[in-house]
């Protein structure tokens, strides 16, 4: 019951955030079926894929094909890296109130109460998963009402289990990030420092990932990186959707979530 | 037998190789008002934090009402009121989102008609409590932190520099709050700097240094042992005695002013000033604030020897 007051009240000073984002995500997951229908009606994506150099198609390999048509545009939403930030960076914010209450001393008036320390924890872990649920949904449905009203009925429409994937994949390693975020925060005195910790580390793990995927010496260490478990052009390429990714991010996750419960029950405050 | 309200046992805090206490023990009954006082890192705060499991002690054990503030932390916390000495509130929030917040967090209900009267009688208006707390004065804050600690009418009260930013009218409200507490038999643990206020309201003080408790006894009990300050003025030159009586300190003689510091009984002093040609007589009872301020200079060396020491 208190760990819902306190939710309750966390929700309430982020919610311009999350409105804001609620409304810019949705409206460019909108966007995205437009610019999609555009293409179509300029018969562009042959000319797009005609562009693109032999060497880095052959790199990318079949998910540049599939990236260049109706459904890799309007999936792009769900892995442009501006997206991506922007949840990260939500996630981070939320998975550090605890180093924030810890730093403006709020914790003083909130655990002074018969309140325990694992209900600080388990407000921030109810507040990362409904809050980037809430933004997936949003995202998901503004996808489907630019599809299902505004296209034509010649195009090729995305699966609606594609979009989901991708959704899932989506927040399943931004939930990662914020699992981590409160592991680190959880010891912290400065959220700023928390922050910072866990941004730079993502920064490092996402470039990881990259030379991982593009030079063949990397490749094991981009395993390392939460990031190489995102693979949303491979579910583009009409590949399943990798059980195996979800449930190593899911396991970052609950072990981030771990360490939290476990660091903040034991430090001085 | 009753539990006291707050008992130390041995209490050790180390932070790295900062001790911040050491082997505190204490005592305090229920419904005493108890005064907690020490130079700034005297190890104050850190006691707190400790009863509110707030911090964890190196060694030894805190209890209130007879139950381990580690152990049965949530239990402790349900029977007390907390003002911490630079409340957290979020600038963002308005006065009223943050008491019922707190309400709601102190888990037995508040009476709404309590709260009303203590905002009534820190002068808060509706306005006042609608307003986002980043509008708000240091002395309003204060005042908002007093009705969150108050307002739940706790059996302990813990306060931290309970009346630091409160206007003169304000500190009397306070004052009026502490001592319906008091008649209620609530317990009230303060610590402050403000020594006038301590021999106000305080029953006993106890006085850490460096961590470790130094003094602890009745306001009564230290203004007594301190002894009374005696001037005396004369009409005409006197000499001064050979020999003082005991338990009589010159603090400044000459020939037409005297000024004793006399501890005990004046009946010996009255006697010796009966046959001088007296004009006129002051006796004044020894302030707290003077007292302990030789507390504080001592403290004030102890700290500098220490930290020769350390540096040596």
């Amino acid at each position: 019951m208190r760990t819902l007051v306190l939710a309750r009240h966390s929700f309430r000073r982020i919610r311009p955030i999350v409105v804001g984002m609620a409304i810019v995500l949705a409206g460019f997951q909108f966007l995205l079926t437009q610019v999609a229908v555009f293409l179509m009606r300029n018969q562009a994506f042959g000319l797009l894929s005609s562009l693109v150099p032999d060497f880095i198609r052959s790199l990318a390999g079949p998910s540049m094909v599939a990236f260049m048509s109706f459904g890799g545009v309007v999936a792009l939403g769900y892995f442009h890296p501006v997206v991506l930030v922007s949840l990260l960076g939500l996630a981070i914010t939320i998975g550090t109130e605890p180093a924030a209450e810890v730093e403006t001393r709020f914790d003083d008036l909130t655990l002074a109460r018969p309140m325990a320390r694992h209900e600080v924890i388990t407000r921030t872990v109810l507040l990362l998963v409904a809050t980037i649920a809430l933004l997936l949904i949003v995202m998901t449905a503004a996808t489907w009402t630019g599809l299902t009203c505004c296209t034509p009925a010649s195009a090729e429409r995305p699966a609606f289990g594609l979009i989901r994937s991708l959704a899932t994949a989506l927040g399943a390693v931004v939930l990662c990030w914020g699992g981590i975020a409160l592991a680190v925060a959880a010891g912290a005195r400065r959220r700023a420092t928390a922050a910072g910790l866990t941004a730079v580390t993502a920064l490092a793990a996402y470039l990881v990932d990259y030379l991982g995927r593009v030079w063949d010496p990397a490749r094991l260490a981009g395993r390392l990186s939460p990031f190489h478990y995102f693979e949303p052009m491979s579910l583009i390429a009409g590949e399943a959707a990798s059980a195996a990714n979800l449930v190593v991010l899911m396991t970052i996750t609950l072990a981030g979530v771990a360490v939290g419960y476990a660091r903040f029950s034991r430090r001085d405050l | 037998m009753i539990a006291p309200a707050i008992q130390l046992e041995q209490l050790s805090k180390r932070y790295g190789r900062v001790t911040a206490l050491q082997n505190l023990s204490l005592e305090v009954a229920t419904g005493e008002v108890f005064g907690f006082l020490g130079l700034n890192g005297a190890g104050k705060t850190t006691t707190i934090r400790i009863l509110l499991d707030l911090v964890r002690p190196t060694a030894g054990r805190a209890a209130i009402f007879g139950i381990d503030c580690q152990a049965r932390g949530l239990e402790v916390r349900a029977t007390l009121g907390y003002l911490p000495g630079e409340p957290g509130f979020y600038g963002d929030s308005t006065g009223e989102t943050t008491i019922d917040l707190l309400a709601a967090l102190s888990g037995g209900a508040v009476d709404r008609r309590r709260r009303a009267e203590l905002l009534d009688r820190l002068e808060f208006s509706t306005a006042d409590l609608r307003r986002p707390l980043r509008e708000y004065s240091t002395g309003m804050k204060r005042k908002l932190g007093i009705v969150q600690a108050f307002q739940a009418d706790s059996p302990l009260l813990v306060l931290d520099e309970p009346t630091e930013g409160l206007d003169p009218l304000m500190q009397d409200a306070f004052y009026g709050l502490l001592s319906d507490a008091r008649s209620r038999g609530r317990t009230i643990f303060m610590s402050s700097h403000v020594l006038p206020e301590v021999e106000r309201v305080c029953d006993r003080i106890g006085l850490v240094r460096g961590g470790e408790l130094v003094l602890v006894s009745t306001v009564h009990e230290i203004r007594r042992l301190a002894g009374r300050r005696v001037r005396a003025s004369f009409a005409e030159p006197v000499a001064a005695p050979v020999s003082w009586p005991s338990g009589c300190e010159v603090i400044d003689v000459s020939p037409r002013h005297w000024d004793l510091r006399v501890h005990g009984a004046l009946g010996v002093i009255v006697t010796m000033l009966a046959s001088l040609p007296i004009a006129d007589l002051e006796v004044q009872m020894p302030h707290l604030e003077e007292i302990l301020k030789t507390y504080y200079a001592d403290d004030s060396r102890h700290g500098a020897a220490n930290h020769a020491g350390s540096s040596s």
